[in-house]
């Protein structure tokens, strides 16, 4: 694993010692979710980073979707109330209508009448097409955003994204929240 | 995202962010982050509206060409 010099989540220790007391502590024992209790995670450090050049770059698409294959590939667990901390690999060129979301924590009118507005797979077709983008990789990588442990998402889902991003051989990656 | 942006930077791979939630995304100190003028569950534009999800994708994909970290850039008319 990547030995990060910069924190990704400062103070973890300290966050997770409060999202154990607090927020998750108050679920466990009243079956309640009270927000007011839930610590936005924070940094105050930037991260530096060299620009690269677009026309021929390899672009990686990491979506928080909840998006997986319909036919083969078991969705995320949207209704746990502590989040699924797993990622799914979609190829590129599947088609549309064979990706399904799973994801409890938004509205999906939008993206069942147009999965481009959270899974752009054709927009970024198109960029590599027209040289806008060098290419795309070969798989978009999911995961489903409902992760209210910051501290399992450095531990957790890190770890399997950027070994994603590693077989990718990307050279830059665009990044869709839902 | 923004944590998975900070590391995925670190790796060596640039990153960049297109959000509805700036305010959100950039507790977490994002390296290249855009706000863009658009809803929960439909982050990069309306449904079938391709010309705008391409200027929010295109807005995003262009801070890749600038070194980070970079203060978020606001997309006025998306």
């Amino acid at each position: 694993m990547t030995d990060f010099t910069i924190p990704i989540l400062e103070d973890q220790a300290g966050w997770a010692a409060r999202y154990t007391t607090g927020w998750l502590k108050h679920h466990q024992d009243t079956g309640q979710f009270d927000w007011k209790l839930y610590e936005k995670p924070s940094n105050a450090q930037p991260i530096a980073g060299g620009a690269v050049k677009l026309s021929q770059a390899r672009v990686v698409l990491i979506s928080s979707a909840g998006g997986y294959l319909r036919d083969s590939q078991a969705p995320f667990d949207a209704p746990h109330p502590y989040g699924d901390y797993s990622i799914r690999l979609v190829p590129t060129g599947t088609p549309l209508n064979q990706i399904a979301i799973a994801h409890d924590h938004y509205d999906h009118a939008s993206v069942d009448a147009d999965r481009q507005v959270l899974l752009p797979l054709r927009h970024l077709e198109d960029l590599a097409r027209e040289g806008v983008i060098g290419s795309v990789s070969p798989n978009v990588i999911n995961f489903m955003g409902y992760l209210p442990d910051a501290a399992r998402v450095v531990d957790e889902l890190i770890p399997h994204i950027i070994e994603a991003v590693y077989a990718e051989q990307a050279d830059a990656a665009l990044l869709v929240p839902s | 995202m923004g944590l998975i942006a900070r590391a995925v930077e670190q790796f060596g791979v640039a990153t960049t962010v297109a959000t509805w939630n700036g305010d959100r995304t950039w507790l977490t100190r994002p390296p290249r982050v855009l706000f863009a003028k658009t809803a929960r569950g439909s982050t990069l534009g309306a449904p079938g509206d391709a010309a705008q999800q391409r200027h929010v994708i295109e807005a995003t994909l262009a801070l890749l060409e600038r070194d980070a970290p970079l203060e978020p850039v606001t997309l006025d008319e998306a």
